[in-house]
């Protein structure tokens, strides 16, 4: 009762406050429009707005942030379905499925859905962040240590090497590349330089940005260009068919999976909404009947997706606030934030300023069932531009994904670095490798090879150390039976399903 | 303690002058500078760009802005950051090195400059390639456990502890190859004969999430990157890495007071213009960050990181005798380490 009756305080301060109101629209409305550019994501406006935050009061100043958290991670999920530009990288995995849903003349459909759904797990995990955010800020650093967040991340390219490629073999060859581009740079442990040639630029490694962007958009349009020069072209159908309730529903299970997935990855510091995304699909994917579909149009794949990175939002703040501990580049500058307002967040901020927590608390819970009305309206205005003619739309693609590969560190090796993945990524979906599999390997390794470093000195370089952790072992376990499980499917059930190499 | 012997020249130098200099803290050490500078010949006629080789939500990417805002306070002149991080630094520094000389671009970057080159003098020499502006951040560093920790509660039983741990113990910093934290940590287990594995993150939140979740058995870093988790009681200093005791942290033993005999190594952040640049625009960029380094805007941020504990501020002769001692002091280490110096 007192958690409802702070909520309605929290409320109340909110909307009760003619500048607080525009606050929130304004980062409603920002959060959604860079969210959805790529490479200029909610972090460019965040940055934009982080010194001006100082001549707002601390409550303005947070919960505007905030309210860009949500709606910016929801935002990117509307060019990942209409034109396979991944906003950020946590919508990647919207585009797996989003984009041939569009292909398909059902692009209302996925947005619709992808609208549903990230209100729905952003709302949830808000829900859970106002009843127990001490509490499950302490387990999760408790129970999760670098070796369990390796043995998550096992676990997901375990399951994701069977998503999107022809046979095992490339499924697991489109993995190993990803892994392979993410050793590029200095070594996360020891700092070592590798596979760098003497260019200081990749000491940094090979970012994940203009990476997407190349498999992703500039791929694709080498493909339809293809497509376009040998008349098999087909613009694709336009669609504002929203999904009914009852659609939806019928992927319940789905939700909740992606909720649960979504909210513990976002609470583990460090990690949050992109692992989230990568993990609720890939669960989709394992759990669903009509796995060999993944990939092909699933709107499964856009709602796990979905879901699973909005639900990280609400649980990112839990770590923030009840610890201090930014979960990424976003909570991080809330951080700063905070300290423009000389306030620290961590346990003493609900003791000294629990109306701020309650303001920020109902600010993200009406930020996402806001995403439901702005989405719809913005959702049913962007389809049209579906109707632009290909000869014209693919130069602006091209143009966004350049400035946004640019915008990304200011650096134009990372342009280059972003049509090499293009022209490379147009090759590889002919042969029937999976470019969503490289990508995952690139995201996944990154964080897999630094918690793995971390686990093995923490264990003392014995593997065994493994044992003495229950939810490290049992992810791993859970690991290996995966990888048996598809190995058994590949080579001693059945013959392996051939997929849409150009669905991913 | 060879080591000790061979840096004791170069470090009595840097630790003389930081704590000689505390006196001048409360004046302001720029209070001779005038209030006003005239711009040489209209410099700067546009916005000036500030490249930052760090995120913008870290330890260098904060105090970027706070001192960008300052000289735009200053001056009113605009000054844009352009964050370029990788490659422990690197990537902004070659970027920086590829600009023009002449003062529209400056770069902010930390004593991991100066080590680089330490260790590789093909990378550049901070105190000859570029001109140090001021250096606005000089810092300690100390060790922490939980406050709520019953296996050890202080520095002697924290050593006593590990000792009986045979190697299994934990300390979370940024251990990278040369780093400070890592040359650091050398010095107080050759010390102490304490042998204790150190687990390296390199961003802040999973580290310090490391020390609250018990991952790890201890912390290392700079009191400013903990103070709210200081403030809120979750953790505690258990060692001052410095000779004496700073009022702030009376309570905590020094290394003297450990019995730990070696000179200790700061973190440090400076803002910086490419060597060949005009003088008269050196020296109209020497007032600009001098003197907001006084302004209260700036000072208060410093005071929110623990950096009044200890004398932050260098002009540029300073920063170039700390830039350049310091380069002495890790070369030494780096061979009485056995590492490759180049």
């Amino acid at each position: 009762m007192e958690t409802f009756n702070n909520f309605l305080g929290g409320t109340a301060a909110l909307f009760g406050d003619p500048i607080g109101v525009l606050i929130f629209f304004g980062g409603v409305v920002g959060g959604m429009l860079f969210g959805a550019i790529p490479g200029v994501s909610m972090l460019t406006l965040a940055a934009i707005l982080l010194p001006f935050t100082a001549h707002l009061s601390a409550e303005h100043g947070i919960m505007l942030f905030s309210v860009i958290y949500c709606t910016g991670v929801y935002g990117g999920a509307i060019t990942a379905i209409l034109f396979n530009i991944p906003g950020a990288p946590e919508n990647a995995p919207t585009a797996f499925d989003g984009y041939p849903m569009t292909q398909a003349g059902k692009a209302g459909k996925a947005v619709g859905a992808a609208v549903m759904c990230s209100a729905i797990g952003g709302t949830v995990s808000c829900v859970i962040m106002m009843f127990a955010t001490a509490p499950i800020a302490s387990w999760a650093i408790s129970a999760f240590g670098p070796p369990e967040i390796f043995a998550l991340v096992f676990f997901g390219l375990a399951v994701a090497a069977s998503v999107g490629a022809k046979t095992f073999w490339k499924g697991w060859l489109s993995i190993m590349a990803g892994l392979m581009i993410a050793v590029v740079g200095l070594d996360p442990v020891g700092g070592i330089e590798r596979y760098n040639f003497d260019m200081p630029y990749l000491a940094a490694g090979i970012h994940f940005i203009p990476t997407i962007l190349g498999f992703f958009a500039v791929s694709e349009i080498f493909v339809q260009a293809e497509k376009k020069a040998t008349g098999a072209y087909k613009a694709p159908k336009l669609s504002v068919d929203f999904p009914t309730f009852k659609e939806l529903w019928l992927h319940k299970i789905a939700v909740v999976r992606s909720i649960i997935i979504g909210f513990f990855c976002g609470i583990l510091p460090g990690i949050g909404a992109t692992l989230a995304a990568f993990m609720g699909y890939n669960e989709a994917a394992r759990w669903s009947k009509d796995r060999i579909n993944f990939g092909k149009g699933k709107i499964e794949g856009v709602i796990s997706s979905e879901t699973a990175n909005n639900s990280a939002t609400g649980a990112a703040m839990i770590p923030l606030l009840a610890l201090g501990l930014p979960g990424g580049a976003l909570t991080a500058m809330m951080v700063g934030v905070f300290q423009m307002h000389d306030m620290e967040p961590g346990p003493l901020v609900f003791i000294n300023s629990p109306d701020l927590v309650w303001v920020v608390f109902a600010a993200m819970f009406f930020a996402n069932l806001s995403i439901l009305l702005v989405g719809f309206l913005e959702a049913k205005t962007i389809v049209n531009l579906l109707r632009i003619p290909f000869q014209f739309l693919a130069p602006m693609i091209l143009l966004l994904a350049t400035v946004g590969s640019y915008a990304v560190r200011g650096l134009v090796i990372d342009v280059v670095v972003m049509f090499v993945a293009g022209v490379a990524g147009f090759f590889l979906r002919r042969s029937g490798y999976s470019v969503a599999g490289i990508v995952l390997g690139l995201i996944l390794g990154k964080i897999g090879e630094q918690t793995f470093a971390q686990a093995m000195q923490m264990l003392h370089f014995e593997f065994s150390g493994f044992l003495n952790r229950p939810i490290a072992f049992g992810l791993l376990i859970a690991g290996a039976v995966t990888i048996a499980g598809s190995v058994y499917g590949a080579f001693f059930k059945k013959p392996p399903a051939p997929a849409d190499s150009e669905s991913a | 303690m060879n080591i000790k012997k061979t840096l004791l020249g170069a470090a009595i130098a840097v630790t003389a002058a930081t704590f000689t200099a505390g006196t001048a803290m409360a004046a302001c050490a720029t209070d001779a500078l005038p209030g006003e500078m005239e711009k040489p010949d209209g410099f700067p006629a546009r916005a000036l760009s500030m490249i930052v080789p760090y995120g913008p939500a870290g330890g260098s990417g904060q105090v970027a802005q706070a001192m960008a805002e300052a000289v735009s306070e200053l001056t009113g002149v605009s000054i844009n950051r352009d964050h370029k991080p990788g490659g422990s630094g690197t990537v902004g520094m070659t970027a920086y090195m590829a600009t023009p000389a002449d003062g529209y671009t400056v770069l902010e970057h930390i004593d991991d400059a100066s080590s680089a080159h330490a260790l590789d003098s093909s990378r550049p020499n901070p105190a000859e390639a570029l001109i140090p502006l001021v250096t606005s951040q000089i810092t300690f560093s100390q060790i922490y456990i939980r406050t709520k920790e019953d296996r050890y509660t202080d520095w002697p039983s924290f050593v006593e502890w590990v000792k009986a741990q045979g190697g299994k113990a934990t300390i979370a910093n940024v251990s990278k190859e040369g780093s400070m934290e890592r040359v650091t940590m050398k010095f107080i287990t050759d010390a102490t004969g304490m042998e204790i594995q150190q687990i390296s993150f390199d961003k802040g939140a999973p580290r310090y999430g490391a020390l609250a979740g018990g991952q790890v058995d201890a912390l290392f870093e700079q009191p400013g990157d903990v103070r709210k988790f200081l403030d809120s009681g979750m953790f505690k200093p258990i060692l001052t890495i410095l000779k004496e005791r700073p009022d702030a942290f009376s309570d905590v033993p020094s290394l003297t007071d450990a019995g730990l005999d070696f000179d200790p190594l700061f973190r440090f952040r400076g803002f910086y213009v490419k060597a060949g640049t005009p003088d008269d625009r050196v020296k109209w960029l020497q007032w600009a960050f001098q003197k907001a380094y006084c302004g209260e805007g700036y000072q208060a941020y410093n005071e929110s990181k623990f950096m009044n504990l200890i004398d932050s501020f260098r002009d540029t002769d300073g920063s170039k005798e700390l830039i350049t001692n310091t380069i002495a002091q890790y070369r030494d280490v780096y061979k009485s380490m056995g590492l490759e110096v180049k």
